[in-house]
């Protein structure tokens, strides 16, 4: 269930770090297009966050609990503060912050993933 | 031959130029000292405060579930994002010279951190954002402070 939902999270945020390094590299500031896209990777990682915290309590047991729930919650905050930042910096560096705030996500996911897989 | 004198445009009175470059620089060039938590910076604090996060967090949990297994690496980890949360805020908020404090701290420790974890790896069983120069962050830490101070510095 979170294996293939992670992996189009996944997807999901390398397309905005591409995204983003575009719009950096034609020299402009972060569009509607890079908000919308950092709000569906936010709702995505809210239903992530819903359905594996679904499957911790109906039993399933992970090795590090805490560390899981730490980067399934932490990651939650990475979407917004991108966003903020991003559109606070009317610049291309506005879309930097975005493509950097993509990567972060890609990376706590895939983590997530594999602590997710080390216990199953 | 009157009218000899009438079109003589006026000297000195030329657009300035320069503003057009602006963008290419992303800084905001006004008077004084320019700003280090806008343009390339904005990408600095998000760098710095993703490192917060991700040292804080770590500290949170390795010091919440087992201090007493490594309380040197852990309280190192707490250290550093703590390091990490100060850059961030002063980066954001201009205070340019605890940024430089701050980014000299953060250096040293990169260094000294990953110095010793090569040196004595006994003495680090558990792994902190500095350790091996930062190699569980792709180096990032130790590549971080080097263009944190480049940014800091280079307009003096």
């Amino acid at each position: 269930m979170i294996g293939p939902f992670a992996a189009a999270l996944i997807a999901l945020s390398l397309l905005i770090v591409v995204a983003g390094a575009v719009t950096a590299a034609r020299g402009r500031a972060m569009g509607t297009v890079l908000l919308g896209a950092l709000a569906v990777l936010e709702v995505a990682l809210l239903v992530q966050a819903g359905l594996a915290i679904a499957e911790l309590t109906g039993g399933q047991g992970i090795k590090e609990t805490a560390t899981f729930v730490g980067y399934l919650v932490g990651v939650l905050i990475i979407p917004p503060a991108a966003a903020f930042l991003g559109l606070a910096e009317r610049s291309r560096w506005g879309a930097v912050v975005v493509a950097v705030g993509g990567f972060a996500v890609c990376v706590m996911v895939g983590r997530l993933l594999q602590l997710w897989q080390g216990a199953a | 031959m009157s009218g000899a004198a009438a079109g003589g445009a006026p000297e000195g009175e030329e657009p300035v130029t320069g503003r057009g470059g602006h963008d290419r620089d992303g800084g905001r060039r006004g008077g004084g000292e320019p700003a280090i938590g806008s343009g390339p910076g904005r990408a600095l604090v998000a760098a710095y405060g993703l490192f917060t996060l991700a040292a804080g967090a770590r500290a949170a949990v390795q010091i919440a579930t087992r201090f007493s297994e490594a309380p040197l690496a852990y309280a190192l980890s707490a250290f550093a994002a703590a390091v990490y949360l100060v850059l961030t805020v002063a980066l954001a908020r201009g205070n340019r010279r605890l940024a430089l404090t701050a980014c000299c701290v953060e250096l040293a420790g990169v260094l000294v951190v990953g110095t010793l974890s090569m040196a004595d790896p006994a003495a680090f069983p558990s792994a902190t954002v500095w350790s091996g120069y930062g190699s569980g962050y792709v180096f990032i830490p130790l590549v971080l402070p080097f263009v944190g101070l480049y940014w800091l510095l280079r307009r003096r």
